[in-house]
C-alpha cells in the first residue's frame, strides 16, 4: 500500500522525471559549444527527481474537497471533452460556422439549458458575429468548410 | 518636468479614437469577465489576446492592461453581491463586502469598492510612472548573469508565496520549465523532445497554456458548479450614496493601502492576491475595534479593495522596466506583448517609449472608466451574473478554441489545448498551484538564454555569478524565500485560522 493520493503522485512525477531525463540523454551534442542543449534538461530533470522524491517524504495533507467528485459529474466533464475532441476533429472538415453552432446546442443542452429558442439565436447569432468579425474585421480566417462565405 | 512632458506624450498616444475604444473595450471586458466567479484575470487576458492579432503594440498592451486591471475591478463586484469572488484577488473583498451586502448595503458597499479601487489603482500609476524609469536606468547595466538571477528569484518566489505546499508549487514551476524546453534550441539548433513532430519545433505556443491551465480548467470548475446559480433574483443594489462621515473613515485606510499595494505588485510574486490579504490583515490590526471586521467594516472594505488595483499597477514595474514578469498574469501579458512584437526592458523606454508611456497614461484612463462603469452602471453590468451557466461554459470553450487556432491555424494545436485543459483541472484537484508553472514557461526560454549567455562570455567559469554585487544579492534573496515558508508556517497559525473562520461564515 502506498498510502496518500500525495505519494501516488510523488511517484508518478518520479516515472515522468526519470522518462525526461533518458529523453535528455539522448540529445545530441556538439564538442566545442561551452554549454549544450542538454544541459539543461539534464539538470531539470534531476530537480524533478528530487523534488518528487521529497514531495513523497513530506506527504502533505491537504483538507481537499476530494468527495465533491461524483461519478456522474467526472462523467459529464468526460463527456465535455468528449465533445471538444468531436469539435476539433470535424473543426476543419466541416469549418467553424457549422461546427460551431452544432457544439454550443450540443453541449449547452447536455449541460442543461433547456431554452431552445434562446439557445438557438445565441448559438447562430454568436457563431456568425465571431465568423465574421474574425475574417473580415481582424483577418484572421477561421476555417470555412463546406459553406461557400 | 521631464516626467511632464513624457506623461503629455503618453496621453498623446492614448488619446486617439482607436486607443481610447481599446481602453473602453478592454476594462469593459476585464469587468465582464473578471466578474464571473471562476473565471480569473489570467483567462481573461488570454482570451483576449486573439482580438490583439495585427494591432500595434501600444495599442495592444492598453488593450490587454486594461482588461487586467478591469478584471481585478470587476472581480470585487461578485465578492460583495454574491460572496464568490470572481478572482482570487478580491477574496479579501468578501470578508466585509458581502456582510454589507447582506444587511442591505449592498450598494453603499460597492460604491465604496470602486472609489477604493480608483484611488488606489491611481495613486499606484502615479507611483508607477515615477519609479519605473528609475528602475529602467538601474536596470540598463544589467548583464545575463543578473537577469539571470532575477528570473530564478522571480520563481523562487512566487512557488514559496504560493498557498498550500511549497514543494509542489516548486514541482509546478519545474514542470513549467520542462515543457519549455520543448521544440528547437535557440543557440545550437539541436531539436529537443520534438519526436519528430514538425508541429513541436517551435515549441508549444503559450496561449495554449495559459488558455488549457487556465481558462479551460476554470471550465471544468464551472461545469462541476453548473447546477447552482450565480445570481438569485436580486438585481436591487440599495443606494449608492456614502455619507461624508463614511468617505473620512475610508480615506485613512485608502491612503495607507495605496501604497502597501503598490509595494507588494512591484515585489515579485506577490500580486493583487497577497497584497489584499496584507492588507486586510494589517488594517484589523492596527483597528481599534478589530471585532467588528467581517461583519461589514468599511474599513475592512476598502483596504483590500484599494490594495489590489494598486498592485496591479506595481506588477506592471518589473514587467515594463525589466521585462521580467513577477506573476502569472503579468506572464500571459508578456506572451501577449511578444506575440505583437515588443520585448519589454529596460530599453524599451528608449525603444518603445509610445508603448511605455501610452499604456502608463491609458491607466489613468482606463481608472476613470471603470470608475464610471462601476458606479452609476453596476446595476446593469451586474445583469451578467444572470447569463446561464451552461451557456456560459460553452461560449468560453469556443473562445479557447478560437484563440489557440487563430495563432497556429492548426488543429494539432487545439488538441495540446485539450490536454492542458485536463493538466490545468487535474493540477486543481491535486492543489498544484498553476501560476508557477505558466511564469517558469514563459521565463524558461529566457532563463536558459542567460544562464548559458553568462557561461559563455565567462568561458564556462560558474563564478561570473559571483562576480557582480547584484547578482549575489539576488540569489541570496532567492534562496531566502525558499525558506520563508518554513518561517510563515511557523508564525502564521494565527491569521490563517482567522481567514478560514471567514470564509466558512
Amino acid at each position: 500500500m502506498i498510502g496518500s493520493v500525495e505519494r501516488k503522485v510523488a511517484i508518478v512525477l518520479l516515472l515522468i522525471s526519470i522518462l525526461y531525463l533518458v529523453l535528455s540523454f539522448q540529445i545530441p551534442t556538439f564538442p566545442y559549444s561551452i554549454v549544450d542543449a542538454d544541459a539543461l534538461p539534464k539538470g531539470l530533470g534531476f530537480l524533478l527527481a528530487a523534488l518528487s522524491i521529497l514531495l513523497f517524504i513530506q506527504n502533505p495533507t491537504e483538507d481537499r474537497k476530494k468527495s465533491d467528485l461524483k461519478k456522474d459529474e467526472v462523467l459529464m466533464l468526460l463527456a465535455v471533452a468528449g465533445l471538444i475532441f468531436v469539435y476539433i476533429l470535424l473543426f476543419e472538415l466541416l469549418g467553424f460556422v457549422v461546427v460551431t453552432i452544432l457544439f454550443l446546442l450540443f453541449t449547452s443542452r447536455m449541460l442543461g439549458y433547456t431554452k431552445w429558442k434562446t439557445l438557438s439565436a445565441v448559438s447562430i447569432g454568436f457563431t456568425l458575429v465571431l465568423y465574421f468579425s474574425f475574417n473580415y474585421l481582424l483577418q484572421i480566417y477561421l476555417p470555412q468548410g463546406i459553406l461557400p462565405f | 518636468m521631464d516626467t511632464i512632458s513624457n506623461m503629455l506624450y503618453g496621453f498623446q498616444v492614448v488619446l486617439t479614437f482607436q486607443n481610447i475604444l481599446f481602453v473602453f473595450i478592454g476594462v469593459l471586458a476585464g469587468t465582464l469577465i473578471g466578474m464571473l466567479p471562476g473565471l480569473g484575470p489570467i483567462s481573461a487576458i488570454a482570451i483576449m489576446i486573439p482580438l490583439s492579432y495585427g494591432m500595434d503594440p501600444a495599442s495592444a498592451l492598453i488593450l490587454m492592461a486594461g482588461v487586467y486591471y478591469g478584471a481585478v475591478f470587476g472581480g470585487s463586484t461578485s465578492s460583495i453581491l454574491l460572496n464568490a469572488p470572481g478572482i482570487s484577488g478580491t477574496v479579501a473583498t468578501s470578508f466585509d463586502g458581502y456582510p454589507l451586502a447582506k444587511q442591505g448595503y449592498a450598494g453603499k458597499a460597492l460604491a465604496i469598492a470602486a472609489i477604493s479601487s480608483f484611488a488606489g489603482g491611481t495613486v499606484s500609476v502615479v507611483a508607477l510612472m515615477l519609479v519605473a524609469p528609475l528602475m529602467a536606468s538601474f536596470a540598463v547595466s544589467f548583464g545575463p548573469t543578473e537577469y539571470f538571477a532575477l528570473m530564478l528569484l522571480g520563481l523562487t518566489a512566487i512557488a514559496s508565496l504560493s498557498e498550500g505546499s511549497t514543494v509542489k508549487a516548486l514541482i509546478s514551476a519545474t514542470i513549467g520549465l520542462i515543457i519549455a524546453t520543448i521544440g528547437v534550441d535557440q543557440q545550437t539548433g539541436t531539436q529537443r523532445f520534438t519526436f519528430g513532430n514538425p508541429n513541436l519545433l517551435e515549441g508549444i505556443d503559450f496561449l495554449i497554456i495559459a488558455l488549457g491551465l487556465f481558462a479551460l480548467a476554470e471550465v471544468c470548475s464551472l461545469i462541476l458548479s453548473r447546477k447552482s446559480k450565480m445570481m438569485n433574483g436580486n438585481t436591487n443594489v440599495g443606494s449608492l450614496k456614502i455619507t461624508k462621515k463614511e468617505a473620512k473613515e475610508i480615506s485613512g485606510p485608502i491612503a495607507r493601502h495605496s501604497v502597501l499595494g503598490f509595494i507588494l505588485g512591484v515585489l515579485p510574486g506577490a500580486g493583487a492576491t497577497i497584497a489584499s490579504f496584507m492588507s486586510y490583515i494589517t488594517e484589523k490590526k492596527i483597528s481599534k475595534d478589530p471585532s467588528s471586521f467581517g461583519k461589514g467594516n468599511l474599513k475592512g472594505l476598502a483596504a483590500p479593495e484599494t490594495s489590489n488595483n494598486a498592485a496591479t499597477s506595481g506588477a506592471f514595474v518589473p514587467l515594463l522596466t525589466l521585462g521580467i514578469p513577477g506573476s502569472g498574469t503579468t506572464a500571459v501579458l508578456l506572451g501577449a506583448l511578444l506575440v505583437v512584437g515588443v520585448q519589454p526592458g529596460p530599453l524599451m523606454l528608449t525603444d518603445h517609449p509610445d508603448v511605455f508611456w501610452g499604456v502608463i497614461a491609458s491607466m489613468y484612463l482606463g481608472n476613470l472608466f471603470l470608475l464610471v462603469l462601476n458606479l452609476p452602471l453596476i446595476p446593469f453590468i451586474a445583469r451578467i451574473l444572470y447569463i446561464p451557466k451552461a451557456l456560459l461554459i460553452s461560449l468560453v470553450i469556443i473562445f479557447c478554441m478560437i484563440g489557440v487556432y487563430g495563432v497556429s491555424f492548426s488543429t494539432f494545436d487545439l488538441y495540446l489545448l485539450l490536454a492542458f485543459g485536463i493538466i490545468g483541472f487535474i493540477m486543481r484537484l491535486l492543489n498544484f498551484p498553476a501560476a508557477p508553472l505558466i511564469l517558469a514557461f514563459i521565463l524558461g526560454g529566457m532563463m536558459e538564454q542567460s544562464f548559458r549567455q553568462a557561461l559563455t562570455i565567462s568561458n564556462g567559469n560558474y563564478m561570473t555569478f559571483l562576480d557582480s554585487k547584484v547578482t549575489i544579492v539576488l540569489l541570496i534573496l532567492s534562496l531566502l524565500s525558499l525558506t520563508l515558508p518554513v518561517i510563515k508556517s511557523k508564525f502564521s497559525k494565527k491569521p490563517t485560522e482567522e481567514e478560514k473562520e471567514h470564509l466558512a461564515s
